[in-house]
């Protein structure tokens, strides 16, 4: 470490840093965090470039590279697909739907974005800071923004914002409960914002980037219902014209406070029908498509003149089975039973040609930082036989497994339906639409849980999205009483491990944690999770400087038209 | 005449009436509310229960309908529940679009297969009508989804001759607007040209025996006048009843061409509505398209009566 790099850093850790920017810096000191990791956290804690670098340079690891940018061609309108279409008003807080958050997600813009490798971004804050245990958060706001209204943005439009996306019809409410609450955002001066959180976060502000799609910045006197009819975001790009279910346009923001973006403008096309929009894309009709799936646009993969854009993500599919029924699915044993029938590198063969993570029965996903190693589950049917015999179910039973038409759900269903039947477990389909399948309340009941067959039936498949962290699946899917837990599933220890986890500030205390909570749902087996598949979009090789997002945000401010 | 038509207005007008009721029970079976469909499977209950009032839906039937109903007298079709913004805003330009691919399609299909049912009549039993008939038959056999892929994926990928999407682009000129319709007006006429072909060459074949023809010919007059002022004139009334029914379909039954196409019908607007028991969008798309039919049934019967003078005269009603 040659004097500059040391003072910088004995600078930065005397005069700026708290006790978790410390932590961190020992962490890359003793080895524990690599490289990636530490800028990951880095980015997470909001730490300067400068310290950054210094703590880089200080413990001998590479500098920090800044790409060159890519030399852009400006001019010309994007076409772009979007299926399927929003399904209601454009209002960001509402959003609870992949064509709302593209469509909105064009021109709007966030305190923090989330780059594919998981890192944050500044957007429209450009530093951000926790108190000693991460339960109070400081973001300094970027000057000089301007609404596409004209109006400058400051502190006020962001605890607006913060306080639509905890009203009550906010889609972002499970994304924030229990971490932050109305009267927690409070403006300090015109340019920082203070977050208290109801809870100690140490990922607070992965909630506060694209990842949260509800969570765009908008004016403080925004007016309900005026999304789709004036041009009011921050981005690149103003939506200046919108037709439910058919169309929507896009003209560059010459306000931008990044520049000026290399694309005139983009033309949004909505489609309901794979086979249209793969057509369309291979007939020139489109340049590219927000998300498409192997399962229904396999003609695209296979074609020299498409680009398929491809991020690993947390996008994944529980197969929740209900451990308080009194049923044979009630014993841990049999719920292995099932687990173990599974071939899942097959899986993940046939129905994503490979692009996709194996699951391990538990919502770390591998793209996960903190996902600690614990064995892998593999297909294993004499053990499987073995656990129904001493389960006493060696002859088998019937069940029905309900589940949703919705991408290659179906072709899943079928998959575990001939391998449970080496177990000798009869197990009927029933497939429902989406609308059904969600249909019905959701609280009340015996159960606690409403009537609605997701959260209700006692073995079923259910399609979840990309999250950058794994706390709200930790929570709310699988806690004793958690919104979603379509398992029924209770373990006061497991409940315990989750709080230490999310509270937890240092890698190796979340690993260690992550862990333990790791191998009791390995043993217990409330839900199987079978696989997490990489977020796929498609674009005719013209497209240039386009990233996919994991959560299906269709950014486009670097994007070219070559 | 005045009495027949006016008859068949009321007659029309019952049967509106009748199915807007209709289609008003029947989706309330469908599963699932609008307040969950909007705010999706993940979202609170206590949400769930607040946006179904607002919208009013948590209402009993009878005065979600009383309420529609009051409003539609008025010429307001109300606000879509799906989209807060007017029915009429956007069941308008998807009605537009709709008319444009149907008499594009109409165009091309009625002349073509009323030629093809005669001929094949006249050349009953030769090869030409073999032709004819076996060949209509088997492309009205095809799905039409199944001849729409193999016309977008030929014309459309393969060739690159015709755009894929029927929707030309905002401000496209006629003939623009001509090339893009061009393929699923053609899926279209595979799907009816075999049809009303048959019914146009059953007729003919029927009047080619009738009585009249005979008596026409014994009288001398030259197989050109025969077929023209005889033949033709009989036997075409069931084939305008056929076409007049299909434009109904045309206009309001096309969801799979549509969504094929990504053409943004009417007939794509209702059934996601239908999908996202989007009440007032659905009512308001079924009965337009009622209306269409209704329309379509009573221009056919007033062709239909000017060419017979049977039922003009109040002999058949």
């Amino acid at each position: 470490m040659d004097r500059e790099t040391r003072r910088k850093l004995d600078e930065f850790r005397r005069n700026e840093a708290g006790p978790i920017e410390s932590t961190l810096f020992d962490e890359l000191a003793e080895g524990d965090l690599s490289r990636k990791e530490f800028l990951r956290r880095a980015s997470i804690f909001g730490l300067s470039t400068s310290a950054i670098a210094a703590g880089l340079g200080a413990f001998g690891h590479a500098p920090l590279a800044f790409g060159a940018t890519e030399h852009a061609q400006a001019g010309g309108r994007l076409r772009v697909a979007i299926i399927p279409p929003p399904t209601k008003g454009l209002d960001p807080h509402t959003y609870a739907d992949q064509g709302g958050l593209e469509t909105g997600g064009i021109a709007g813009e966030f305190l923090t974005r989330a780059t594919q490798s998981l890192t944050l971004a500044p957007e429209l804050a450009t530093s951000w800071k926790p108190n000693a245990d991460a339960s109070v958060w400081t973001f300094k706001l970027r000057s000089g923004v301007k609404f596409q209204t004209g109006k400058t943005m400051t502190a006020d439009d962001v605890v607006a914002t913060y306080n639509r996306l905890l009203g009550p019809d906010s889609g972002a409410l499970s994304a924030f409960k229990g971490v932050l609450s109305v009267g927690g955002v409070k403006k300090i001066d015109d340019l920082t914002v203070q977050f208290s959180l109801d809870t100690p976060t140490a990922s607070f502000p992965y909630l506060t980037s694209s990842t949260t799609y509800q969570a765009i910045i908008l004016p403080a006197d925004y007016k309900l219902g005026s999304f789709e009819k004036t041009p009011q975001t921050t981005g690149a790009f103003k939506l200046v014209s919108y037709t439910p279910g058919v169309s929507a346009k896009y003209d560059r923001n010459p306000d931008w406070w990044g520049g000026k973006a290399p694309l005139d403008g983009v033309d949004v096309t909505y489609y309901t029908d794979d086979a249209a929009v793969t057509a369309a894309l291979l007939g020139g009709q489109i340049d590219l498509i927000g998300q498409v799936q192997f399962a229904t646009a396999r003609p695209l993969f296979s074609n020299s003149n498409v680009q398929i854009f491809a991020v690993r993500g947390a996008t994944h599919r529980q197969v929740p089975m209900r451990v308080d029924l009194h049923n044979q699915l009630s014993d841990y044993r049999v719920r292995q039973a099932i687990a173990l029938t599974l071939d899942r590198p097959a899986i993940v063969k046939t129905l994503f040609n490979g692009r996709a993570d194996i699951g391990n029965d538990s919502p770390f996903a591998p793209v996960y930082p903190s996902t600690a190693p614990v064995p892998q589950r593999h297909k294993d049917l004499r053990k499987a036989r073995q656990l129904m015999a001493a389960a006493d179910q060696g002859k088998g039973f019937a069940i029905t497994l309900t589940t949703e038409q919705t991408g290659e759900i179906p072709q899943l269903a079928q998959i575990i339906q001939r391998s449970v039947k080496a177990i000798g477990i009869n197990m009927t389909l029933e497939i429902l639409t989406a609308t059904a399948y969600f249909a019905g309340s959701q609280s009340g009941g015996p159960g606690g849980l409403g009537t609605t067959p997701w959260l209700n039936t006692p073995i079923n498949i259910t399609d979840w999205g990309h999250r950058a962290v794994p706390n709200v699946l930790l929570n709310s899917a699988l806690v004793s009483g958690g919104v979603w837990n379509a398992a029924h599933y209770a373990n006061k220890r497991y409940d315990r491990l989750v709080k230490s986890y999310t509270g937890a500030i240092s890698h190796k205390d979340q690993q260690k944690y992550a862990k333990q909570i790791e191998t009791i749902l390995l043993h217990d087996t409330p839900v199987i999770f079978p696989y997490f598949y990489n977020y796929l979009a498609a674009g005719s090789k013209k497209v240039k400087g386009y990233k996919a997002d994991a959560l299906g945000q269709v950014y486009l401010s670097k994007t070219s038209l070559g | 005449m005045a009495r027949f038509l006016l008859k068949r207005f009321g007659l029309a007008l019952i049967t509106l009436v009748l199915l807007s009721m209709i289609v008003f029970a029947a989706a309330q079976l469908l599963p699932g509310d609008v307040g969950r469909n909007i705010l999706g499977g993940f979202a609170d209950q206590r949400s769930v229960d607040l946006l179904n009032h607002q919208l009013g839906v948590d209402r009993p039937v009878y005065v979600q309908y009383g309420d529609w109903i009051s409003h539609l007298v008025r010429g307001d079709l109300g606000m879509s529940l799906e989209y807060k913004v007017s029915v009429s805003s956007l069941l308008g330009p998807s009605l537009l679009h709709s008319l444009k691919l149907a008499a594009l399609a109409f165009v091309l299909v009625v002349p073509l297969s009323i030629l093809g049912g005669v001929t094949a009549a006249l050349r009953q039993g030769r090869i030409t009508d073999r032709t004819i008939t076996v060949r209509g038959l088997s492309l009205t056999a095809v799905p039409e989804f199944v001849t729409a892929i193999v016309l977008i994926v030929i014309f459309g990928v393969a060739l690159g001759l015709l755009p894929t999407t029927a929707q030309a682009p905002p401000g496209a000129s006629f003939l623009t607007q001509i090339k893009f319709l061009l393929l699923p007006s053609l899926a279209l006429v595979a799907v009816l040209f075999g049809y009303i072909a048959r019914i146009a060459r059953a007729g003919v074949i029927e009047a080619l025996d009738a009585d009249y023809t005979r008596t026409a010919y014994l009288k001398g007059l030259d197989t050109k006048t025969v077929i023209r002022r005889h033949v033709l004139r009989n036997a075409l009334l069931p084939t305008i009843a056929v076409v007049a029914t299909q434009t109904g379909y045309l206009i309001g039954g096309l969801v799979v061409i549509e969504k094929l196409f990504n053409y943004p019908g009417i007939g794509q607007r209702i059934y996601v509505a239908a999908q996202n028991k989007d009440f007032t969008m659905l009512e308001s798309g079924v009965l337009v398209i009622g209306m269409v039919y209704l329309l379509a049934t009573l221009v056919a019967d007033t062709l239909y009566s000017l060419l017979n003078p049977r039922i003009r005269y109040g002999g058949v009603d």
